[in-house]
C-alpha cells in the first residue's frame, strides 16, 4: 500500500504537499537570484522598488568580469577535453583489461572525488609553488582534471560496461582492424557516456572554487574566484547578474543534454 | 617485461593522479612530520589546544546536524519520487538537477541574501507575525544548516530513489492483506528495506560535510568556523605549514575511513556514484 501512489488516501496528500514545499526550496535560490539583478536596489531590498538593467550594464562595462569569464570557460574547455581523453582510455582498461588490482586501482582513480577538496588544494598548491605553475593556465588544467576525472570516468565506464562487445568483435571478423571497429563502431555507440562526461568535467572545473581560490594570480582569475573575492567585500547586486547569467547557462546546458540524449537515443 | 593485456589504457590517467594528486598529498603528509621541525609537535598542537578541539567538535556537530535533517527531508521526497506518476517525476527532477547544476557560489550567494537580518525570510516571518524581531539566521549553525542542506539534498535524494524503486511493492501489499496498519507497515517493512540507502546516503552527506569549505565559510560565523576553513587560513593567511598540513591529514584520515566503512556497506561501485 505504501508503495502505491493511488492507494495512499491522506497519506498521499501530506507527502505530495512536503515534497512541493521541497521543490520550492530548491527553487527559491535559483528564482530569487534572477529576480534581485533585475531590482533596482543597490542594497538588495525585496521586492525592489523598481525594476532596472544597470547591474548587467556594469557586469559589462567591467572588463574584469568578462575576462574571469573567458579564463573560466577557457580552462574548463582543456579540462574538459583532457578529462575525456584520459578518462577513455582509463575506462577501456577499467572495464575490458584482465588483470589484477583493477577494482584499487579504479577505487585510486576515483579518490579525488571523495577527498576533501581543501586538502587536495593545499597539496597542490605547494607542489605547484616549487614547480612555478600556480597561477598558470597548465596549473589550472592539470588541477582541475586531475578534479574532474572520475566524473568522465564513471559515465563512460557505465556507457562502456552496457555495451555488448561481440557487435565489436563482429566487425573485425568482418574485416576492420580493432582500431577501426572502435572508433566506427564502439565510440558512437557509447557517445551519451562521452558526451555526458564531457559536460560533468567541463561542469566541475567551470564550478570549482576551493582550488583556485588557492591557484589564483592577480593576473589570472576564475569567474568563481572573482565572484568569490566580490561576495567577501561586498554583497553588490551586480554578482546578482553575473549569477544569474551563470543560471541561463546551466538552463541551456539541461535543454541541449536533454535535446541531445533524445537525439542520441533514437 | 610485457605489461598485463589491457593496462595501457590506464598509463596516461596513473600518471596524472600519480604525479599531481598522490605525490602531492603525500608531500603534504611529509610537511606535518617535518614543518618546522621533525617531529610530532604539529599533531600534539592540534589536539591539545582547545581552540583548535572547538573547531573539531564544531566540524563534526554541523556535519551531524546538516546530515540528519538531510535525511528527514529527502526520505518522503524520494519516497514519492520512486512512486509518482511519470510525468510529474521528470518535473521534480528536473527541478532537482537545475539546483544541483546550478553554480554553488550563486547558491550560496542567494542565500546569504535571504537570510540576511533585512532579508525577505526575516521580513516574511515579522510580517506574518512569527516574530516581532529579525531572527539571526546567519553566520551561525542555522545559516551554516540551511546552505549545507540545500547543497547536500539530491545527493541524499538521488540514491534514495533508487533503494526506494527497489523495494517490491507487494512486501507491503501483503502486509496490508495480514492486517498492518500504515504505521506498522512503514516501521516494520518500508523503514527497514530502505535502511542501506539512508545509511549510505546519509555516511556520504557526512563525509562530503566534513571536508566542506564554502558554505560554511559565507554562511557560518567566527565563532563556529569548520575545519576546512581553518586549513584554509592557516595555510594563506598564517602560512602555518606544518600546522596546516597536520590538520589536512587529520581531515583526510577521518574522509577515508567514512569513506571505506561506507564502500563495506554499499559496494565499490555504489558508494563512487556509479549507481
Amino acid at each position: 500500500m505504501l508503495l502505491d501512489y493511488d492507494r495512499l488516501g491522506w497519506l498521499k496528500v501530506a507527502l505530495l504537499t512536503f515534497t512541493a514545499l521541497v521543490a520550492a526550496f530548491l527553487l527559491l535560490p535559483v528564482i530569487f537570484i534572477v529576480l534581485l539583478s533585475f531590482g533596482s536596489s543597490r542594497w538588495l531590498a525585496f521586492p525592489p522598488p523598481g525594476w532596472t538593467l544597470k547591474w548587467y550594464q556594469e557586469l559589462f562595462a567591467d572588463p574584469s568580469w568578462i575576462e574571469a569569464a573567458l579564463t573560466s570557460a577557457r580552462i574548463a574547455a582543456l579540462t574538459a577535453l583532457l578529462a575525456v581523453a584520459v578518462g577513455l582510455l582509463a575506462s577501456f582498461a577499467l572495464v575490458r583489461g584482465e588483470f589484477r588490482g583493477r577494482e584499487i586501482l579504479r577505487g585510486l582513480l576515483l579518490t579525488p572525488m571523495v577527498l576533501p577538496v581543501v586538502v587536495f588544494a593545499i597539496a597542490i598548491y605547494a607542489f605547484f609553488l616549487r614547480l612555478g605553475l600556480g597561477g598558470t593556465t597548465v596549473g589550472f588544467v592539470i588541477a582541475h582534471t586531475v578534479l574532474a576525472l572520475p566524473f568522465a570516468i564513471i559515465p563512460i565506464a557505465t556507457a562502456l560496461e552496457g555495451f555488448d562487445k561481440s557487435i565489436e568483435d563482429a566487425a573485425i571478423v568482418c574485416g576492420a582492424s580493432p582500431l577501426q571497429a572502435k572508433l566506427r563502431i564502439t565510440l558512437p555507440s557509447i557517445r551519451i557516456g562521452i558526451f555526458s562526461a564531457a559536460i560533468f568535467s567541463f561542469l566541475a572545473s567551470w564550478d570549482e572554487v576551493v582550488v583556485a581560490i588557492f591557484m589564483a594570480s592577480p593576473t589570472l582569475q576564475t569567474l568563481p574566484v572573482k565572484i568569490w573575492g566580490s561576495l567577501r567585500s561586498d554583497l553588490t547586486p551586480v554578482i546578482a547578474a553575473a549569477s544569474s547569467l551563470l543560471v541561463a547557462l546551466t538552463l541551456a546546458l539541461m535543454v541541449v543534454t536533454a535535446l541531445l540524449r533524445r537525439k542520441l537515443q533514437t | 617485461m610485457r605489461l598485463p593485456a589491457g593496462v595501457g589504457g590506464l598509463l596516461p590517467a596513473l600518471t596524472l593522479i600519480g604525479l599531481f594528486f598522490v605525490v602531492p598529498v603525500l608531500a603534504l603528509l611529509l610537511r606535518s612530520v617535518t614543518d618546522p621541525a621533525p617531529g610530532l609537535q604539529n599533531y600534539a598542537a592540534l589536539l591539545g589546544d582547545g581552540t583548535y578541539a572547538r573547531v573539531f567538535f564544531n566540524t563534526f556537530l554541523v556535519a551531524f546536524v546538516v546530515t540528519i535533517v538531510t535525511v528527514l527531508v529527502a526520505f518522503p521526497v524520494a519516497w514519492m519520487l520512486a512512486i509518482m506518476p511519470p510525468a510529474l517525476a521528470s518535473i521534480l527532477f528536473g527541478i532537482i538537477i537545475l539546483s544541483m547544476w546550478t553554480n554553488l557560489l550563486t547558491r550560496t550567494y542567494a542565500w546569504m541574501v535571504l537570510l540576511q537580518r533585512t532579508g525577505v525570510i526575516n521580513r516574511a516571518l515579522i510580517a506574518t507575525g512569527i516574530t516581532d524581531q529579525p531572527l539571526p539566521l546567519i553566520n551561525n549553525l542555522t545559516g551554516v544548516t540551511i546552505g549545507m542542506v540545500y547543497i547536500m539534498l539530491p545527493f541524499m535524494i538521488l540514491p534514495l530513489v533508487g533503494t526506494l524503486r527497489a523495494i517490491d511493492p507487494m512486501t507491503l501489499r501483503a502486509a496490508a492483506l495480514c492486517g498492518a496498519s500504515p504505521l506498522a507497515a512503514f516501521r516494520r517493512i518500508l523503514l527497514p528495506l530502505s535502511l542501506p540507502g539512508i545509511a549510505a546516503g546519509g555516511l556520504m552527506v557526512f563525509v562530503m560535510s566534513l571536508g566542506y569549505f564554502v558554505t560554511p565559510a559565507l554562511l557560518g560565523g567566527t565563532s563556529n568556523m569548520m575545519l576546512a576553513e581553518m586549513i584554509a587560513q592557516m595555510i594563506q593567511s598564517l602560512l602555518n605549514w606544518g600546522l596546516g598540513s597536520a590538520a589536512a591529514f587529520i581531515l583526510l584520515v577521518v574522509t577515508m575511513a567514512l569513506y571505506a566503512l561506507q564502500l563495506r556497506l554499499v559496494g565499490s561501485k555504489r558508494a563512487a556514484g556509479g549507481a
